[in-house]
């Protein structure tokens, strides 16, 4: 008898008989040290049959850790798992896989260039030498068909949008005899549509008795949408389990910051004043070659937001990239304190005073393998007092990067620690805090706060507004209204390249809004 | 005009074996440019040993076991050592060109045996090569054991989290890609030309090397171009049969090479890779470390 078939018999044991809200993972005491951190500290949690148990806590909070002890990647220093009461031990994703743990992960793991089918059926015991497409496809499209999934199971990964791409991996685990789903950030990639169908389908799967385990960072609503019961993380400890109908976002967010969080920002009362940037007619390509900007035109004076509102994909990206000088232009103009600066290289810009916090923190905004203060030095080397012929003043930069450290809140031990080091919103505190130092007088921020938790969230936006404050005229590029309605003056939807109009915030719906984004409607405001 | 054809054959059967070795080895992501190296040892060892044994049998044997140690020995260097893949690959090639040169010169001179026998006029290579060439196309793209190759060379973090043991399928595939090359070598110097010379290869294994990419990794691709340089490479030794007059020999014997740098520069200009690009495994030449 093959290791497989052994595992398989154990696992048609154990989920024998699943009584509808009994406890059928147990974790008791979960602890995993980490060189200088306790990720996990005496963690204990159970999940039940049909319910839906969100974890929530901060980046760093030690949800990753946990996930990765649930799923088989790590092995807990100390701790038991129990399934249905029986001790197991996960030794690799392949152990918790049999034993009926499913994953969703927030980077998904599937294999653009195979078509759906094989990439469900990659690893499955049962696929059978050679490969019986015909059988696997009716039982998967029976799941799908159950909980609601619409996927051609004959479609290449690539084809596929996120939601869909979401959903083969929920089916690739349900394929598999998951009991248990663990669902990594399930709804950050999705537009709100995808995500409505999610949260219908996860219910679906919970009236079938499965256990269905969120992670969640931010997006709070979510949490309050779709679960039953939260477990809150900070520090690596739970600080607080309930019920979610006990529950409040206030509440929850308060749980996880471990201070009082405002979801309302003040805006600072500036009034608007001379043009920093006029957009004229712009229109711009993408990398592939098609037509990414068309007709687009607008003003931002000092101290006005202008938000564009957009669904990804539609151009935004490659608006930044023009005013950065990414990107070249096709055809318009682009005035900056009306000097033309259509064609103006990159570092001329800078020093005229744009500054640039782009999308990609990791890939564009950072380099992994140097020094914070390296890093900073990106946006400084330019300036005489930080080069004098030729020659870097490394200690004026250290002592630049440390003041900037303690400003932002920059969590780290030393200004010599590789930026790779860090976590996604210290990161991003960092590349705000190089561009933001520099008092620039145009701030492109794309995505500022994307994948970041609560409190980095809160942080940014506050410096943002900050910046606004003392005259900065700021274009803030975001998926997320909540932010553009909250922080701009200004409001244009983008979509299929071309600004959809010009709504002044105050005003603006956020129906309206959505509306334009998808193509809906088109008014025109002057600006 | 039959005699050219089977020859062409032949020498077709030749970049097919070493070509399916290099195929199987890159959709597993591993890239071995030094096949023309572990040709090389295949061929001299095949050589002599069945010069001095008189079997031909011990002779292809001698060549798979050293083809299979030198694709493991790539993949201890590439997959256990994560060591650039280029450079692993120069190394095994640079191996093979000295130290056959040095074992194989006493050597130098015809193999003295009777020629393998003919089928229907066909060497029984080409029979073996048919058959290989859709029993892999079958193998890659029909059964389990195919998508967890593929798989492994798109993505192998995708495939670890499903279950795929990488390292093992990655090994799996050098040593059958070694077996693959060292038995095109032992055919070469057993069969189509069996005659012991200095650098007697003069850069098959790289023209296999070259006819994976052209093959868009497809193994029936791969036969049709093995079929065309089996061709181009029988013209060029006697192009007055067909061309007389044309070019002198010497242009002709430098097409097949020439038409293997214009593929290879073809296949990595932006063009190439937007339209044809997602045919390439992902993950070819980058070293897995699980984390």
């Amino acid at each position: 008898m093959g290791m497989n078939e052994r595992v398989q018999l154990q696992q048609g044991d154990l989920w024998r008989d699943v009584r509808p809200g009994e406890v059928i993972l147990e974790a008791r005491g979960i602890t995993k040290r980490f060189p200088g951190v306790v990720a996990n500290d005496h963690i204990d949690f159970e999940i039940r049959a049909g319910e839906i148990h969100a974890i929530l806590g901060e980046n760093g909070a030690g949800k990753t850790t946990l996930m990765n002890i649930l799923f088989g990647l790590l092995q807990p220093d100390e701790g038991e798992i129990y399934l249905r009461g029986r001790r197991v031990q996960f030794r690799s994703p392949l152990d918790a896989i049999q034993m009926g743990i499913g994953m969703v992960h927030q980077h998904r793991k599937l294999i653009p260039a195979h078509t759906v089918i094989e990439n469900i059926l990659l690893g499955h015991p049962q696929a059978g030498s050679v490969l019986n497409l015909k059988q696997a496809e009716e039982k998967v499209a029976a799941l799908a068909e159950r909980y609601g999934f619409k996927v051609d199971l004959r479609a290449r990964v690539w084809q596929l949008s996120e939601g869909e791409k979401q959903a083969v991996e929920i089916l690739k685990a349900l394929y598999r005899g998951a009991r248990i789903l663990i669902l990594d950030e399930p709804t950050s990639a999705l537009t709100p549509p995808e995500t409505e169908r999610l949260l219908e389908a996860v219910q679906a799967m919970a009236q079938d008795e499965l256990g269905i385990v969120p992670f969640i960072t931010h997006k709070l609503p979510i949490v309050l949408a779709i679960s039953d019961r939260v477990t809150v993380l900070r520090q690596g400890r739970v600080v607080a389990r309930m019920a979610t109908r006990e529950a409040t976002e206030q509440l929850l967010a308060q749980k996880m910051v471990g201070r009082e969080v405002l979801f309302r920002l003040q805006k600072p009362d500036v009034t608007p004043g001379e043009p920093v940037i006029q957009v004229e007619n712009l229109a711009a390509r993408n990398d592939k070659g098609h037509l990414a900007l068309d007709g687009v035109s607008f003003t931002i004076r000092e101290g006005e937001i202008l938000g564009i509102a957009g669904v990804s994909g539609n151009g935004q990206h490659e608006l930044a990239e023009v005013l950065a000088g990414l990107r070249p232009v096709e055809q318009g103009r682009i005035l900056f304190a009306g000097q033309d600066i259509t064609h103006l290289p990159i570092l001329d810009r800078w020093r005229l005073g744009i500054g640039y916090i782009p999308a990609e923190r990791i890939d564009v905004g950072s380099i992994g393998d140097f020094s914070l203060i390296e890093n900073v030095l990106m946006n400084y080397y330019f300036d005489e007092g930080f080069v004098r012929q030729g020659i870097i003043d490394y200690d004026k930069a250290y002592r630049l990067t440390e003041r900037l450290i303690v400003e932002y809140n920059v969590a780290t031990p030393s200004p010599r620690v590789k930026a790779r080091y860090l976590s996604g919103g210290n990161l991003q505190k960092l590349i705000l805090a190089r561009v933001l130092s520099r008092k620039p007088r145009l701030i492109i921020a794309n995505l500022p706060t994307q994948a970041l938790d609560v409190g980095a969230t809160e942080f940014v936006r506050n410096k943002l507004l900050a910046a606004k404050a003392q005259g900065a005229a700021i274009l803030l590029i975001s998926e997320d209204l909540d932010e553009i309605m909250s922080l701009s003056d200004w409001i244009a939807p983008i979509y299929e390249g071309r600004l959809m109009g010009m709504l002044p915030a105050a005003e603006a719906k956020k129906e309206t809004v959505g509306a334009m984004m998808a193509g809906l409607q088109q008014e025109a405001y002057a600006s | 005009m039959g005699q050219f054809i089977a020859r062409s054959l032949e020498a077709a059967t030749i970049f097919t074996f070493a070509g399916l070795g290099e195929l199987i080895n890159q959709r597993s992501g591993i890239l071995n440019v030094g096949i023309e190296g572990i040709m090389l040892f295949g061929a001299t060892l095949g050589f002599i040993v069945t010069k001095t044994t008189e079997s031909y049998l011990l002779g292809f044997l001698a060549a798979l076991v050293v083809g299979a140690l030198l694709g493991l020995l790539h993949g201890f260097f590439s997959i256990t050592l994560g060591v650039d893949q280029v450079v692993s690959g120069m190394g095994v090639w640079i191996l093979g060109f000295g130290l056959t040169t040095y074992i194989g010169s006493p050597y130098t001179g015809p193999l003295g045996l009777e020629r393998i026998d003919t089928i229907f006029g066909v060497s029984p290579f080409f029979y073996m090569a048919v058959i290989l060439v859709l029993l892999t196309w079958f193998v890659l793209f029909k059964t389990n054991v195919g998508l967890k190759v593929r798989s492994v060379g798109e993505n192998p973090s995708v495939a670890e989290v499903s279950g795929i043991r990488v390292t093992r399928i990655r090994y799996a595939c050098t040593t059958i890609g070694g077996m693959l090359a060292g038995f095109a070598g032992a055919v070469y110097a057993l069969f189509y030309n069996p005659v012991w010379n200095y650098n007697f290869l003069m850069g098959w294994g790289f023209i296999a090397l070259a006819l994976v990419f052209f093959s868009m990794w497809n193994p029936l691709l791969l036969s049709g171009g093995a079929l065309l340089f089996g061709l181009l490479w029988q013209l060029s030794l006697n192009p007055e049969l067909f061309l007389p007059g044309i070019f002198s020999r010497y242009i002709w014997r430098m097409v097949p090479f020439a038409i293997t740098i214009v593929v290879l520069v073809l296949i990595s200009t932006k063009w190439f890779r937007l339209r044809w690009g997602a045919a390439k495994p992902e993950a070819l030449g980058q070293p897995y470390y699980k984390d």
